[in-house]
């Protein structure tokens, strides 16, 4: 089976492409500064930080982390079967990677509900700041990923499809750089205070 | 599925576990803040470089990608 060749080894062909990797460092940058001055703050106010932090819910982070890796997981088998060209089979894959994301929507809804509802918003301390700032970001780029996916997977399964395997690996590295921003916000808001 | 793929998840699953028992059961100290943080760089690599097959590109993005992910934690890990 003929499978296509990119040169990865090209520095202007990294695998999901030179402007996808462009994002990814601008994402990583910013919410990495981010989380540097949440840290700094929290030096300075270390009882405040504590206490908010006690209030998360660590549980519902840590699952939510699950349902990203799963997702991520599914993603990567999704452009392994889409490069032997099992469209069929990618499409699967696609369809558990979108859940797994529909699923942290729902537990971080779930967590959102629980803090509105204890009348926890923007305005109450810095630390709850970062938190709505932060986590609100990353679940506008969960919602972006899934619209993507959505819209390549039903790109690459119509008929006379002109997708290609630069395409799924775009898509797939805008949907696993989710993942790698909340492996960074997860244990800094969730964790460290 | 490939091989490679499920062991990377397993690790990342157990890692994860891992991380979330780490903060259960120990006190925050700079050497848990440093474990947690540690766990999370070896986390994200795997990703980058398994799931997103980085390990396949130039080494100007794996050495840059890198350097800025060692940066932002090191970061955190000292204003801690």
């Amino acid at each position: 089976m003929n499978t296509l060749k990119i040169n990865y080894k090209n520095i202007y062909y990294p695998p999901g492409g030179i402007l996808m990797w462009i994002i990814i460092f601008l994402e990583l940058i910013t919410f990495g500064m981010a989380l540097v001055a949440f840290v700094y703050y929290g030096n300075e106010q270390r009882e405040l930080f504590h206490h908010s932090r006690m209030q998360l819910n660590t549980t519902f982070g840590a699952i939510n982390t699950v349902f990203l890796l799963t997702s991520g997981f599914f993603m990567a088998n999704a452009v392994h079967q889409f490069k032997e060209k099992e469209i069929q089979k990618s499409s699967v894959f696609f369809k558990l990677a979108m859940l797994g994301g529909f699923l942290f929507l729902g537990l971080k809804s779930i967590e959102y509900y629980h803090k509105i509802e204890s009348g926890i918003s923007l305005d109450t301390n810095m630390f709850y700041t970062f938190y709505w700032l932060l986590t609100g970001f990353h679940v506008i780029h969960v919602i972006m990923g899934l619209v993507i996916l959505g819209w390549t997977n039903y790109g690459m399964t119509k008929k006379d499809s002109d997708t290609i395997t630069e395409d799924v690996e775009a898509c797939a590295a805008f949907w696993h750089m989710c993942d790698l921003i909340w492996l960074l916000l997860f244990p800094v808001l969730y964790l460290i205070f | 599925m490939q091989k490679s793929l499920i062991f990377v998840y397993g690790v990342l699953i157990a890692l994860t576990i891992a991380t979330a028992l780490i903060a259960n059961f120990m006190l925050v100290s700079p050497f848990v803040v440093s474990l947690i943080m540690g766990l999370a760089v070896f986390k994200f690599s795997l990703v980058t470089f398994q799931f997103m097959e980085l390990k396949k590109a130039n080494s100007f993005w794996k050495v840059s990608l890198t350097l800025t992910l060692g940066l932002i934690v090191l970061l955190i890990i000292f204003l801690k």
